[in-house]
């Protein structure tokens, strides 16, 4: 083999030369293209680069919104219970002032019924007058309990018959006097307990059987009776005041019509006062 | 006692300042020469009832306008119809509520 190698001419300087300068280039061009390739690569990581970055801003601006958002639930949230607070206080409100409504209309009715009482206690005792004081209870009767046929009685002075004194809507014929203890309103001239019948609507009484008979009482004594026969036609029952008022005429009437009558006995009002002083002593 | 009714329950509006009569005439008396914002009658009135009273008002140029309620007995339809054919604006039946009176003067008076 040696003698086969030595057998080889060596390589020319020119060779030599060219093969250098032949490495050479390819050295170069390698490196050329490495170079490229590493340019390529640098750019393929900066527009890499460049895509997390806007994912990164596009996260973190995520991220933002979902604060955002969260805060606007929780602004919901605590304007829901703001309002069922409000809602609860509105209703508390509108019961309290049902309550109110109804208190104020039931005061209402109570200072109309104490006007009314009032008017007729005012009425009944302003006169000393009989024909006056039947006068007031005559009013009283048709304005305030809206009695359309009734009848005034006053015992006589044996008190065993009950004498008709005034009336309305009754034929001057069916007055006649009652005898005390017969019938519904000669048991409560004997009885002194009123007799009031019930219901709604209440129809139409009759002298023998009136809607009601209220006895007239001083200091527990039946002084007369006024029997209702029939009310106005837009008043078709009792109303709460009515019994006050009746409770009232059975208290004052009777009390009015028997000073009222005492006192025209007298000449003058100093002679009605004659011994009162000593009485009150 | 009607009237005094009618005076309590107007008393209870503070708006208004009450000025009685005693009947019609007396009524016309007091409307001459003073302004008046309502007037509320009875229909039974000695002297001058009250439906000669509206009648009376009705034809009286300076008061032609006022506003008028009647009072009226027993729920009478006649009188009634008779008080609102004079020109009356309302009317009320006994027996007599103060709450009753109070809402008419009220709704005429377009009071609060």
């Amino acid at each position: 083999m040696d003698e086969k190698t030595s057998s080889t001419p060596p390589p020319s300087q020119a060779d030599i030369t060219r093969e250098r300068e032949s490495f050479v280039r390819n050295f170069l061009r390698k490196g050329v293209e490495f170079t490229e390739e590493l340019l390529r690569e640098n750019d393929e990581l900066r527009r890499h680069a460049q895509l997390l970055e806007r994912d990164n801003a596009e996260l973190r601006a995520q991220v933002k919104s979902d604060d955002a958002m969260r805060d606007v639930l929780r602004t919901i949230e605590r304007l829901e219970q703001e309002k069922r607070n409000l809602l609860d206080r509105s209703s508390q409100l509108e019961q309290a002032t049902r309550r109110y409504e109804g208190r104020y209309a039931a005061i209402e009715q109570e200072l109309n019924d104490l006007a009314n009482l009032y008017v007729a206690s005012f009425q009944l005792h302003s006169t000393l007058k009989p024909p006056h004081v039947l006068q007031h209870i005559r009013e009283l009767l048709a304005q305030l309990v809206g009695a359309e046929c009734f009848v005034v009685y006053v015992l006589n002075d044996d008190g065993k018959l009950a004498i008709p004194v005034g009336s309305e809507g009754v034929a001057e014929s069916e007055l006649t006097p009652v005898r005390v203890g017969e019938g519904a309103i000669g048991s409560v001239c004997a009885s002194g307990q009123s007799s009031v019948k019930q219901g709604n609507p209440l129809g139409e009484g009759s002298l023998g059987a009136p809607l009601a008979v209220l006895p007239m009482l001083v200091d527990g004594q039946t002084v007369g009776v006024i029997a209702i026969i029939r009310l106005l036609e837009q008043k078709e029952a009792w109303v709460q005041v009515d019994q006050e008022l009746f409770h009232l005429l059975g208290a004052h009437a009777a009390a009015a019509l028997l000073a009222a009558h005492l006192y025209q006995k007298e000449p003058d009002l100093l002679s009605a006062l004659a011994g009162l002083s000593e009485s009150l002593k | 006692m009607m009237r005094q009714l009618i005076v309590f329950a107007l008393h209870r509006l503070r708006e208004l300042e009450v000025v009685e009569a005693d009947d019609g005439v007396d009524a016309m008396r007091k409307l001459a020469g003073s302004k008046f914002d309502i007037v509320v009658t009875d229909i039974n009135m000695p002297i001058m009832d009250g439906l000669k009273l509206v009648k009376r008002i009705r034809t009286d140029e300076a008061h032609k306008n006022i506003p008028i309620i009647i009072i009226t007995t027993e729920g009478s339809q006649e009188d009634r119809s008779r008080a609102l054919a004079l020109g009356a604006n309302a009317y009320i039946t006994k027996p007599i509520q103060a709450p009753q009176v109070i809402a008419k003067v009220k709704e005429l008076l377009k009071l609060e």
